[in-house]
């Protein structure tokens, strides 16, 4: 048996704990609020000592029957996931709809899409009419940056 | 009674609400033939756009994207053996092959018929059912919804996918995240690290779409650049009078077991498929032919997962507890729109409880019409490259995310719950169980603590009362009783 089979039972184990410590980190409220029922650290302590149970099943399980080793992570969810966090990035530091577009232009050629006309217009088009569709009929406001503000006025 | 006739009956004079559930049936069909792009993913990325929808509308259009999404992983499940939806997996043992042998219209046509006599079937039962369970629901208190609770997070065991243990600790999981802002009673703050925009809770919608839409995105990267076969088709047929000498009784048989598999807490129309579909096969003259394009087969398991979809309705309203991954976020809808799900739905808001029901029968007409006529146009929107699809995807979830609240926090949260997710699937956990216990989480603390208070902090006074230790007992089943049935036949064999 690896290691690695048994990295979802460590991983487990180190969040159970860490949960475990951090509710015991959170206030004690006075008796006479709390009454018959339970600290709000109860119930997530009592949680996490039942996932640490159900975890040491788990790694005995993994243990006498070992699952196949998933494969490798490819690079294009990688990327994938390198792009939500830029999506982020521009959202917060230029604006909302830049980001969604170059986010879902860098993903369709990420994604095999060789025509880069068809990718652009995608990425222009489908939040361009998302955007009307949520600003004028659900009357949503979204985040000020650079074409909301142009927009707003 | 007359008013729920009344309201169910309204449904078909309403042009509105019969063009939202004829615009979002096509939707729902779209989405059930494009694979990865099931039910649950649809609902969760059409919440959003209900918002300013009145609650019977929106909720009706949210049960209409979950009958035609359902019924609609057929059709990929026989012209490309891919289902659609999980659903549909079955479909795949006998649509496909019967499709090869160039009979994918007739295989077509027995799956929209079963599939509608399953649907049309489990939503009489929701209307019978559901007022009766209702009745009995009314009695329940505190301890009794606690222990509801505890069965409907017990039965998260048997979730399709992954293995009963792996099903608990993602239930488990989900309802610590329940935890997360300020404890109902006294106020504290629990797990916020000081982000006070989490101080009602984490936001269900978010957790939705990035479990099951983002999560679900991250996973299809997987396969961008794959080819499919697709089978070329005429027309859908109807089913001829043999056809149906065939399978009528596999149809009333599927439609029963996918309608009491899905008013089982958290079990769907997947596992309904299955077992639709297996019993077709037991119970079959000509058993030889599953598996090599069978119509009894396709019947069984089409009429199974769309009988699944009502029966599912009818512990998400009468209960509060979702019997799927899309009641789920169905249930949601109904708490974001200010339904409260729960026995007093059926005394405080019976019109548009039976409106709800008779969009669900609506829809099992429109999707039948559709099914039939445009079948062949709906299984070409499979073609489409997922390199253009899933980018439309991530647009639609981060928009839809940030709209509910208006709170960039969601898009952040809809992204970190995807990778939470994809990582989750990757090892083999379900993320259905995640979302069930995020949903069901408050309910277990604030009935337990409710409890406690009844019984002046004696919690083993919960077992005295008859109903709670009904449904303990039906959880320890649920829990233990495979293992001691395995055990048992292994003792008679030895």
């Amino acid at each position: 048996m690896s290691i690695k089979s048994q990295i979802p039972t460590i991983f487990l184990t180190l969040i159970s704990l860490v949960i475990i410590y951090l509710a015991l980190q959170l206030k004690l409220s006075p008796p006479m609020i709390v009454g018959d029922s339970m600290q709000p650290r109860a119930f997530p302590i009592f949680l996490m000592v039942l996932n640490l149970i159900l975890t040491a099943v788990l790694a005995i399980q993994i243990y006498r029957n070992p699952p196949k080793e998933p494969a490798p992570i490819l690079r294009i969810t990688w990327l994938t996931m390198v792009l939500m966090v830029l999506f982020y990035a521009l959202t917060v530091s230029i604006d909302m709809f830049v980001g969604i577009s170059v986010v879902m232009f860098l993903m369709s050629l990420v994604w095999g899409q060789r025509n880069i006309l068809v990718a652009l217009a995608n990425a222009i088009l489908t939040p361009f009419f998302v955007f009307l569709l949520f600003d004028m009929v659900l009357r949503i406001r979204f985040p000020r940056g650079l074409i909301t503000n142009w927009y707003y006025g | 009674m007359i008013e729920a006739i009344t309201a169910l009956g309204s449904v078909f004079f309403d042009p509105y609400l019969l063009f939202l559930i004829f615009a979002t049936t096509i939707i729902g069909i779209v989405i059930g033939v494009l694979p990865g792009l099931g039910a649950t993913t649809g609902a969760a990325l059409l919440l959003p756009f209900t918002l300013t929808m009145s609650p019977v509308h929106a909720i009706a259009v949210l049960a209409t994207i979950y009958v035609s999404a359902t019924f609609a992983g057929s059709i990929t499940a026989i012209l490309i053996n891919t289902p659609g939806t999980s659903a549909a997996a079955a479909t795949t043992f006998d649509g496909f092959p019967l499709a090869q042998r160039g009979q994918a219209g007739r295989a077509l046509g027995i799956a929209v018929m079963s599939s509608t006599f399953g649907g049309v079937a489990s939503v009489i039962v929701l209307c019978f059912a559901a007022p009766l369970l209702a009745r009995v629901a009314y009695e329940f208190r505190p301890p009794e919804y606690f222990a509801l609770t505890i069965f409907g997070l017990s039965m998260l065991a048997s979730i399709s996918a992954g293995g009963a243990v792996k099903n608990l600790i993602g239930g488990v999981f989900g309802v610590w995240l329940s935890t997360i802002g300020a404890e109902r009673v006294t106020a504290i703050e629990r797990f916020m690290f000081g982000n006070y925009e989490l101080y009602e809770g984490l936001g269900f919608v978010p957790v939705m779409i990035g479990l099951f839409a983002m999560s679900e995105l991250l996973v299809q990267s997987k396969i961008a650049n794959q080819a499919v076969e697709f089978v070329k088709m005429k027309a859908v047929q109807l089913p001829s009078r043999e056809d149906y000498k065939k399978i009528w009784k596999t149809v009333l048989r599927s439609s029963g077991i996918g309608t009491f598999i899905g008013i089982l807490p958290a079990e769907g129309a997947t596992v309904a498929s299955m077992i639709g579909y297996s019993e077709a096969k037991r119970w079959s003259k000509n058993k030889e032919e599953f598996g090599k394009g069978s119509i009894e087969g396709i019947a069984g398991a089409e009429a199974a997962n769309n009988a699944a979809t009502g029966g599912a309705m009818v512990p998400t309203m009468v209960l509060g507890i979702p019997g799927s991954g899309t009641t789920a976020i169905i249930l949601v809808g109904l708490m974001v729109h200010g339904l409260r799900p729960g026995p007093y739905l059926f005394t405080e808001q019976v019109y548009s409880v039976y409106q709800i029901f008779g969009s669900m029968l609506a829809a099992n007409i429109m999707f039948l019409l559709m099914g039939l006529y445009a079948a062949r146009l709906f299984a070409r929107i499979s073609l489409i490259p997922i390199s253009l699809l899933w980018p439309i995807v991530f647009a639609l979830s981060v928009i839809g995310a940030y709209a509910l609240n208006s709170s960039l926090l969601d898009i952040w949260i809809v992204l970190i719950f995807g990778v939470i997710g994809f990582f989750a699937r990757r090892f083999g956990f379900a993320v259905a169980p995640i979302a069930v216990g995020l949903i069901l989480g408050k309910m277990v603390e604030v009935n337990l603590q409710n409890s406690l208070k009844i019984f002046h902090g004696e919690w083993w006074q919960i077992f005295t009362q008859p109903l709670a230790v009904f449904f303990l007992i039906l959880a320890f089943l649920g829990l233990c009783g495979p293992a001691i049935f395995a055990w048992i036949v292994k003792d008679r064999k030895a």
